[in-house]
């Protein structure tokens, strides 16, 4: 290409007025062998450009993120499993209660003869709690 | 959609997302690691894939956004400067040192614009994408991007001048 050309083109470049394929033409033509001394330091800049363009990333792309969410449901499924587990166990365990006797008439009196057993224990035990009543009374002397 | 179609169809522009994460970052591993992320976020949502218009898009703009968290993270985190730029006491040494390699000298003044600008030349000199896709992707309308890629460019050119003026070997 002729001098006065690439020189109108550089400074149509400066002012970032060429377009795409007229800087491929500058680049071309820096890259190349014969550039006269008065656009020598424009060699660099150029030849540093389509250097850049070479560059590439070492690490290949691991995508880490497709394996976690298989772990993540395997945990919810467990832990499904677990608590329907224990709920399942305790169904089993808890049966009905079995009648004992026969004659509704005996299980009734049955029934009577333990509750009286406990009232009656239960009354035993109050007889000696009796002694609390002195703390009430007590305590209205000072809180009326 | 399948790992492996995922991996064929981030694979053509998992590179263009590394290299703007690291024009951004500077450190290699922190741009691995900001493409790795970014592609992670978008294999997460790939339900939503289809609502996009342009997957590559998208990623350029998920990237851009990564970067300025993490740049802004560094700033409050108080570790400015690792893997940023040491401030530039005595230029002649460095320059000596960094003119040993002239192409690492572009790089230099590329990684020292403003974030945007260098975001833009990035896209624009070295990936290639028109001004209305750069916009699409930045978030800017087309005005800015072309007044961005002048300035930056411009730029550019005045510090390699300077260089050249200098005479460093």
């Amino acid at each position: 290409m002729e001098l006065s050309n690439i020189e109108k083109l550089l400074e149509k470049y400066f002012e970032g007025e060429t377009t795409i394929s007229e800087e491929k033409e500058l680049k071309v033509y820096f890259t190349g062998e014969t550039v006269p001394s008065h656009l020598e330091r424009y060699k660099d800049l150029f030849q540093y450009f389509s250097n850049e363009s070479t560059i590439t990333a070492t690490k290949d792309l691991k995508i880490k993120a497709s394996r976690t969410p298989k772990y993540k449901w395997i945990g919810v499924a467990a832990s499904i499993a677990l608590i329907a587990g224990i709920f399942l166990t305790r169904t089993v365990d808890s049966t009905e209660p079995v009648d004992t006797f026969e004659d509704p008439e005996i299980a009734l009196q049955e029934t009577k003869k333990i509750l009286n057993m406990v009232s009656q224990y239960m009354n035993e035990g109050k007889q000696n709690l009796v002694y609390l009543q002195e703390f009430e009374n007590t305590k209205k002397k000072f809180i009326k | 959609m399948k790992e492996r179609a995922f991996i064929t169809l981030t694979n053509g522009f998992k590179d263009k997302l590394f290299r703007l994460a690291k024009r951004l970052l500077v450190s290699n591993e922190e741009a691995e690691d900001a493409t790795q992320e970014v592609l992670l976020k978008l294999w997460k949502n790939k339900s939503k894939m289809a609502e996009y218009k342009n997957v590559e898009a998208f990623a350029v703009t998920m990237t851009k956004n990564y970067c300025y968290d993490k740049l802004k993270a560094k700033e409050t985190g108080n570790l400015k400067i690792v893997h940023s730029n040491y401030q530039d006491e005595r230029p002649s040494l460095q320059r000596q040192v960094e003119a040993k390699d002239s192409l690492d000298w572009v790089g230099k003044i590329m990684n020292d614009l403003p974030k945007q600008q260098r975001m833009i030349i990035q896209l624009r000199d070295i990936e290639q994408y028109d001004n209305a896709e750069i916009a699409e992707m930045l978030e800017i309308n087309e005005t800015a991007v072309r007044v961005a890629l002048s300035r930056g460019r411009k730029k550019i050119r005045e510090e390699l001048l300077k260089k050249h003026n200098y005479g460093v070997v």
